[in-house]
């Protein structure tokens, strides 16, 4: 696999379907993982992270086994780096950083391994739809297939451990990216956060920590990693999502027998402005994409399908959209390359009509 | 003794808080932490003997304070200071180098102190190859070739081994 394979397609988890798709765009846990006999990234040598480096090639690579693509991100182009962020397989700090590192992808993306970036491993698996615990039952066998060929530092007091304390015990990450444009619009959003950070959740951005939300699309994950397992912290969010659902469903219902022609108004001109503009930039496509993807979700649109949305959340973002044109261009002309993608794809699309 | 950040008192209250991913530390005086509301209002003056109490605990406190400042990883040559202020851990060893003074950080922040979850299936054997590169690592650094290169053949023995 290389990134040319990756460009025209999109990753497994955008395929809007799943339980709660129309809410819950994809599930997630991270694992962070560090090998016992090396110093943490921050302490480690250069030559060292070469070292780590290979040891994870040729123990996990290599074999083959594990049908894994390894990527160089250091001998990378910046482009290229921006790329594998929209896509959220590296993070915004492994793609900064400029020491030997790369990351592993398995089929239909729905598998990465980021090698060197805080922690030595970073194991991540993503699945469309509300499906933790089918995320969990995947990256518990690969967490066990690598564990298998390298020795991870664990502590029987501490658990897994990692280089920053926040992440210590299990290392786990579980996280659900949910599509809340209805809370957003009726004000709530606010409350729920509040809620949710009063039990211990945190809620982000699209692409992590310290990122703002786009199209109304937030991270919710648990923060607490000691203390508690896997399976107990995975029920956490499992028990509070359910919750949010109902909320942003209510909203929506209450959007429609409220406010439905405001409501019609706002999806067809997002959808008009999508398939007539002659320059948009991403955030504003973000923006309009989100109001598009609740008109389908009500029925309001009946011409589009969401994988198509989905997709379009990706391929019109920067490095996307430079890599699918083949050359780079200036933030000018990516906006009129993105006004243009959108035409072609959304071209034949009927506006929503007032009954 | 760290003074307070508002006023020239000793810092008495110390806290480190991670806001949006980074992490800050306020050292505060009592009255200034009170003022802040980081500690309860004081209802009644205090007893004399409370005040004795208060003295000796702070003395104690103090010195561990001072012992745990100067904790030192033997692997990675990382200090207790260098982590408070960077957040971020050396190398695996530190948790144990550091234990007295990391062990109330995880009670206060992650609310708990003992792993529960996943264990590995077999026990690592990487925790002596950690010590052989820090060796490894400070024979480079003052150029003792020799010595290095009898250390990287003893790391690539033991590869060859597995």
């Amino acid at each position: 696999m290389n990134l040319d394979d990756l460009t025209g397609t999109s990753g497994e988890w955008l395929r809007g379907s799943g339980p709660e798709s129309d809410i819950v765009m994809c599930s997630r846990i991270r694992l962070a993982r560090n090998l016992a006999d090396f110093p943490f990234i921050n302490r480690a040598s250069r030559g060292e992270k070469a070292e780590i480096e290979a040891t994870f090639k040729s123990k996990i690579i290599q074999p083959g086994e594990l049908e894994l693509s390894y990527l160089d991100v250091n001998g990378m182009s910046s482009l290229n780096r921006q790329f594998l962020v929209e896509r959220q397989l590296i993070s915004r700090e492994h793609q900064a950083a400029d020491w030997p590192r790369g990351v592993a992808i398995g089929p239909r993306e729905n598998i990465s391994i980021m090698v060197n970036e805080e922690d030595h491993l970073r194991i991540q698996v993503m699945l469309s739809g509300l499906s933790l615990h089918d995320v969990w039952d995947r990256i518990n066998r690969l967490d066990d297939q690598i564990e298998a060929r390298l020795d991870y530092a664990f502590s029987p007091q501490l658990g897994y451990l990692t280089a920053c304390p926040t992440n210590v015990g299990t290392g786990i990450r579980v996280g659900v990216m949910l599509h809340l444009p209805g809370l957003v619009e009726t004000k709530q959003i606010e409350k729920v956060f509040r809620a949710l950070q009063k039990i211990n959740l945190a809620v982000r951005g699209l692409y992590g920590e310290g990122t703002q939300a786009f199209g109304d699309f937030y991270q919710i994950s648990n923060q607490q990693t000691l203390g508690k397992s896997e399976l107990e912290l995975i029920r956490n969010l499992n028990d509070v999502i359910p919750q949010i659902i109902t909320y942003e469903r209510q909203a929506r219902q209450a959007l429609l027998g409220e406010k439905r022609n405001q409501l019609l108004d706002k999806v067809s001109r997002a959808y008009g402005q999508l398939k007539t503009a002659h320059q948009i930039s991403s955030e504003e496509t973000m923006l309009l994409l989100s109001s598009v993807r609740l008109g389908i979700n009500l029925g309001l649109i009946d011409d589009l399908e969401i994988p198509t949305v989905n997709e379009l959340f990706i391929h019109t973002q920067p490095a996307h959209l430079q890599r699918l044109q083949g050359a780079e261009l200036s933030s000018d002309e990516r906006n009129i390359a993105r006004a243009s993608y959108l035409r072609t794809k959304l071209g034949n699309g009927r506006l929503p009509e007032t009954e | 003794m760290t003074t307070c950040q508002r006023c020239t008192e000793t810092a008495t209250v110390h806290v480190t808080e991670t806001v949006e991913g980074r992490r800050r530390e306020i050292h505060l005086c009592g009255p200034c932490a009170r003022r802040a509301g980081l500690i309860a209002a004081e209802e009644v003056p205090p007893l004399p003997l409370e005040g004795v109490v208060q003295g000796l605990i702070l003395a104690h406190v103090g010195e561990l304070v001072g012992e745990v400042a100067a904790l030192t990883c033997p692997d990675c040559g990382l200090k207790f200071m260098e982590f408070r202020r960077g957040g971020r851990l050396g190398c695996p060893r530190d948790y144990e180098a550091f234990s007295i003074g990391l062990i109330p950080i995880l009670g206060r922040t992650q609310g708990a102190t003992r792993h529960v979850g996943k264990r590995p299936r077999r026990p690592a054997r990487g925790v002596d190859r950690l010590r052989l590169r820090s060796l490894l690592r400070r024979a480079i650094a003052r150029e003792d070739y020799e010595q290095a290169a009898r250390l990287r053949d003893q790391l690539r023995l033991e590869d060859g081994d597995e």
